[in-house]
């Protein structure tokens, strides 16, 4: 067993262009994972409601949830992806530190009120996870979205904290790229499950159930 | 130096390649193990399998033997070589061998070969699977195929006959030579309809109804296993397939209070 | 690593480094996990209405939840993401602190950074539940050795058997990457560690975690799915599915934090001049598997959570009276299920490919064709999934394209053979351990491959489809060739991992015992599923019983076998001879470097001149390395950097034969 740490380790500086590409490869595959776990979501949805197993994607008499509100959501991801990106614009081309720190408040907030909005669809959805397959994918696609924008949350009041204290730069923005990656997929992920559970009613029409 | 065109320099090489030892050795033992695999795989998978009781067994039966025959000559020369390389190969000493052996590093003629040949061979099996699957598909779905409905249900097999007055059994009795279709569903979790003798399977799931069909042609009774693990009592979810003269299968149809259709 | 600093001269007060982290181990992590899971335990029960029949499973889901993150918590997992939220970056002192410095043997039990703890962490991970899911083997196969046995009852032998399924598969999942992937992978490509040395300890931890979890089903019920988990029977099943479930969710992020770590670390750290050429064919095939499992883990994840809302909450994802499918389910465990199956195999195979031209003593035979079979069996893999679905109904028109794609697979997967075959053709054969795993591979390896042909065939599925055949099949694969690998990779990198080397006569004893009494026991079982036995049964006709009876025999010799190879392991751990730092002549990197290895593995980073498959080039070959005469910056082999040749020596082209 090595149980002992021999020498002393080799002092190295990195570069941090050599870091920076590093880290967005890890993270872009890190998001591999993700669109395929959003994928999936996506897949189970068409499949059930191409299914409609005994006629059940939708209960009888069910009310179904209103289209508008995926899209709010989704529009609220939007906003706030592009107001990051302002942000992120503003310190690679102009060093603007005030920029970024503006952007990333604004961007958080938003994401915090979607992530409000959130809560509040999955509270209102007119039917209960039970009442039938199309239910219970709601609950779980709308669930999947708030677990997106808690995470969104964590890293937005990390990127305001650390823009604040000035740990980016021109000459260091890479954080804020990389970060700005990520925003960027959840903002389309919001999309394609709006886009999704937009359509509802399902084409394969069983009598009975 | 007399002047060679590439052919003559690639089929020398050939030449020259087949006369040497170690492969004239080698292609004796690749031989003397393809025999050995071919006699396997012609009796030994068939003979495990038992007598099949329908085309559609009878279809899979040839099926495992001719993929076992025509594994055998790639099993062989891979064990071939793997073979020899133990026998003239081999170094003998616990430490690192002095030497190394020759850099041959690429061979693109043989890899080549290689993917050609197993290329070949992929796309025979295919065309074989996909007649074999035309085959076993057209066997009993014909329109005069009589109508068995299978529900599976933790932890029992139901058969009811829809054309001879609905009548119900935990028995499958089937005409021999008939063709018949399956339509089976399940009543609780997923069940695989299994009739051994005749080849074949489909699951039972809850909320759909699935297909299969068989014309079966050997009078006997037969296994019908379930093949999907289905709770508790799974390993007990079997009864019997009773392949009977028509006339026997209507006599059976009157004592069950049904019409024969 | 984003903002290291290097501590330049002395400072008053010397700042060993680490803060919080000093404090937590694996004792406060179980203390963690026991107190917010007893908490969550408390208030699950407090908040939910006792009449629901569901109700044990949402107490159990919390519960555990509870448990995996109070764990996470007592390791220190959240530790970096809290500093990074402050703004209070690691300094050089924490990293230090992190990598296991001066440590001893404390490092092991502790949220450690250093790829090489890391991966003697996994190595008894594995260790572990290898163990456990052999013991449940051992139970099984005692209840099978007879017809009517009533050593188990139903349930408890159909709660091991899908006990004993996932515990091996999520084993023969790391077997290869974890261990080996950890600790080799970085030196054998020239780095000082992995990309996120972080995010390594990160998956560790996360499948710590996870076992317990696991193992706890078999307290609760087990697992009478078998380890495919199908729904609707799925969701009848006592709270261990839960343990399941939750095991699963919590290995499948562990899985991707790892998958992302080692493909980063292999795109962007390779040693300078490690062009794709010369990089070491374990590498591809390491890559290759965790690659693959980045899109495939998830799948399972998704299957399982959905099953969750069924289970806790009455959800309608499977169930089919409220317009649910089990055709879900099967798609979504099939999509993860056969690329997993090459995320188990490829490695091993892969390990016993890079092992096999220092015992033959030539060069690895037609690379580029190993990098192409490979790359054709991940590729293929994601479009096969719906042969495991041939008799479920669900797409009958389907089977044909599915039985097309399956089949097309055997192509690549004979390319790996010929490499195999042609490294070994004509070479030197030094049958140490290792060597004679990768013999066993090509026997086990054929069978297991011949009968996935027969399985695929549609109408031949419709006959074997749920038989002891499909059992044999995957046991002769995964275990007969991934197992074998794993062993041999083992023996091959353990007097590197430990300084110590393994017993070769022990080894033998093992070696021998595990495959006979593995190849006694499946042939067996080909057998019996031939003639009609189906699977998961714990009791069965009276036509089966020679074949039962001959492979639980078998079953015990395996056993006894993985025992002897047990002690083999500990005894050489402990007080095996000192291996020199290169035992085998070995040309990859990890063989350059002294036991015991610096923590940053490299004094000097080396420069890759040429592959590592030089053998019998004599005084032409270049060799793999050489030090360059100046230290570089840090290894930035990585996309679109140039290849920068820093030495004179020309390049030798492989000459052909």
């Amino acid at each position: 067993m090595t149980a002992v740490t021999a020498g002393e380790p080799v002092p190295h500086h990195e570069n941090l262009e050599t870091v920076f590409r590093r880290q967005r490869t890890g993270v872009v595959l890190l998001l591999v994972a993700d669109v395929a776990f959003v994928g999936s979501l996506v897949f189970s949805y068409f499949y059930l409601r191409g299914l409609n197993t005994e006629g059940g994607w939708l209960a009888k008499d069910m009310s179904i949830a209103p289209i508008w509100e995926g899209w709010a959501l989704a529009g609220g991801l939007v906003v706030s992806a592009a107001v990051y990106y302002w942000g992120q614009v503003g310190l690679t081309r102009d060093n603007n530190v005030r920029q970024l720190k503006t952007a990333t408040a604004l961007a958080t907030f938003v994401v915090l009120l979607d992530a409000v909005g959130q809560v509040a669809q999955l509270v209102s959805l007119p039917f209960g996870v039970q009442d039938s397959s199309y239910a219970s994918e709601m609950y779980v696609i709308a669930g999947a979205g708030l677990f997106h924008l808690l995470l969104a949350l964590f890293i937005g009041v990390g990127m305001w904290n650390r823009s604040r204290i000035g740990k980016y730069s021109a000459s260091d923005p890479f954080q804020v790229r990389i970060v700005g990656i990520w925003w960027t997929w959840i903002a389309i992920a919001a999309v394609v499950t709006a886009f999704t559970t937009s359509f509802v009613a399902s084409p394969n029409h069983i009598v009975g159930g | 130096m007399t002047i060679t065109t590439s052919m003559d320099d690639a089929s020398n090489r050939a030449r020259r390649f087949v006369r040497r030892r170690d492969v004239r050795q080698v292609f004796l033992l690749w031989l003397a193990l393809t025999v050995v695999l071919v006699v396997f795989g012609a009796t030994v998978p068939a003979r495990l399998m038992g007598a099949g009781a329908s085309p559609s067994m009878h279809a899979i039966k040839n099926t495992m033997t001719l993929f076992s025959i025509a594994a055998a000559p790639v099993a062989a020369v891979v064990w071939a070589i793997a073979l020899y390389s133990l026998i003239a190969w081999r170094h003998r000493g616990n430490t690192q061998p002095e030497s190394d052996g020759p850099p041959l590093r690429t061979n693109k003629p043989a890899a080549v070969l290689w993917i050609l040949l197993s290329s070949v061979l992929c796309v025979f099996l295919l065309i074989w699977g996909l007649a074999e699957m035309g085959s076993v598909d057209a066997a009993g779905a014909t329109s005069d195929a009589m109508v068995v409905d299978v529900t599976g249900q933790q932890w029992v097999w139901t058969f009811s006959y829809p054309q001879e007055g609905n009548i119900e059994s935990d028995q499958l009795y089937l005409p021999v030579d008939k063709p018949v279709v399956f339509h089976v569903t399940s009543k609780d979790v997923i069940h695989s309809f299994w009739v051994v003798q005749l080849g074949i399977k489909v699951d039972a799931n809850p909320g759909e109804t699935t297909t299969t069909s068989v014309v079966p042609d050997r009078i006997g009774v037969y296994d019908v296993r379930c093949a999907e693990l289905c709770g508790l009592l799974h390993a007990d979810m079997e009864t019997n397939a009773h392949v009977v003269s028509a006339d026997d299968f209507n006599k059976w149809v009157a004592d069950n209070g049904g019409q024969s259709s | 690593m984003s903002e290291a600093m290097v501590k330049l001269g002395a400072s008053p007060e010397v700042d060993h480094g680490g803060g919080w982290m000093r404090r937590l181990n694996l004792g406060t992590a179980i203390a963690g996990g026991v107190i917010l899971g007893a908490i969550g335990w408390f208030f699950a029960h407090h908040f939910t209405d006792s009449t629901d029949p569901r109700v044990s499973d949402q107490v159990t889901l919390i519960t555990l939840a509870c448990w995996a993150i109070g764990f996470m918590v007592g390791i220190g997992a959240f530790n970096g993401p809290i500093r990074w939220l402050t703004g209070r970056d690691q300094t050089h002192a924490d990293e230090m602190f992190l990598a296991g410095k001066d440590q001893g043997v404390s490092r092991y039990f502790r949220f450690t950074t250093d790829h090489k703890v890391v991966g003697i962490q996994y190595l008894v991970a594995t260790m572990l539940l290898l163990g456990c899911g052999g013991t449940l083997a051992m139970m099984i196969r005692t209840q099978l050795i007879t017809p009517h046995s009533t050593f188990l009852g139903p349930q408890t032998y159909n709660s091991i058997v899908g006990l004993h399924g996932i515990i091996m598969i999520i084993a023969t999942i790391i077997m290869v990457t974890g261990p080996f992937g950890n600790f080799i992978l970085p030196i054998m490509i020239g780095a000082r560690d992995m990309a996120f040395p972080r995010l390594n300890a990160l998956s560790f931890w996360l499948l710590a975690a996870a076992i317990p979890v696991l193992l706890s089903a078999g307290f609760m019920g087990g697992i009478p799915t078998g380890w495919s988990g199908y729904a609707p029977l799925a969701d009848q099943a006592p709270p261990g599915m839960d343990g399941y479930l939750m095991a699963i969710i919590i290995f499948a992020i562990s899985s991707a934090v790892a998958g992302a770590n080692i493909t980063t670390t292999v795109l962007t750290m390779r040693a300078r001049g490690m062009t794709w050429n010369r990089t070491p064919i374990f590498i591809y095939g390491t890559v290759a598997s965790v690659g693959l499992a980045l899109p495939a883990l998830p799948m399972f994840m998704s299957a399982q959570v959905l099953l969750a809302v069924d289970r806790t909450v009455s959800g309608k994802f499977y169930d089919a009276a409220g317009g649910g499918s089990p055709w879900l389910y099967q798609n979504l465990f099939w999509l993860f299920g056969h690329p997993e199956v090459y995320v188990i195999l490829v490695p091993a195979v892969i390990a016993l490919m890079e092992l096999t031209p220092v015992f033959a003593r030539k060069p690895l035979y037609n690379f580029n064709a190993a990098v192409l079979g490979i790359v054709g069996i991940v590729g293929l893999s994601v479009m096969v999934w719906a042969h495991h679905m041939y008799a479920s109904g669900w797409a009958p028109d389907l089977n044909g394209p599915f039985m097309l794609t399956t089949e097309m697979i055997s192509v690549p997967t004979g390319v790996l053979f010929l490499v195999v075959i042609g490294t070994i053709w004509r070479g030197k054969i030094w049958t140490t351990i290792p060597m004679m795993a990768t013999y066993a591979m090509l026997w086990n390896f054929i069978i297991g491959g011949v009968t996935g042909i027969y399985l695929s065939d549609v109408p031949a599925d419709y006959d074997l489809h749920g038989s002891m055949f499909v059992t044999a099949h995957f046991h002769y694969t995964l275990m007969g060739a991934g197992l074998t690998g794993a062993i041999g990779a083992l023996f091959y990198w353990f007097p590197k991992m430990t300084g110590r080397m393994l017993s070769h006569k022990l080894g033998l004893v093992s070696f021998w015992m595990v495959q006979i009494g593995f190849n006694v026991v499946f042939l067996g079982m080909f057998a019996v599923g031939l003639a009609g036995q189906p699977r998961r049964v714990f009791t069965y006709d009276h036509m089966f019983a020679v074949g039962n009876f001959v492979s639980s025999i078998g079953a015990y010799v395996i056993g006894l076998g993985m025992l002897v190879l047990l002690y083999t392991v500990i005894s050489g751990w402990r007080r095996g001879p000192i291996a020199p730092s290169n035992p085998w002549g070995g040309k990859t990197l990890e063989w350059a470097v002294p036991n015991p290895i610096p923590l940053e593995n490299f004094e000097v980073l080396p420069v890759v001149i040429s592959d590592a498959y030089g053998y019998g080039e004599g005084d032409v070959s270049p060799g793999h390395w050489v030090e360059p005469a100046e230290p570089l910056e840090p290894a930035h082999a990585g996309a679109g950097a140039p290849d920068v040749e820093t030495s004179t020596v020309p390049l030798q082209e492989g000459r052909a034969e």
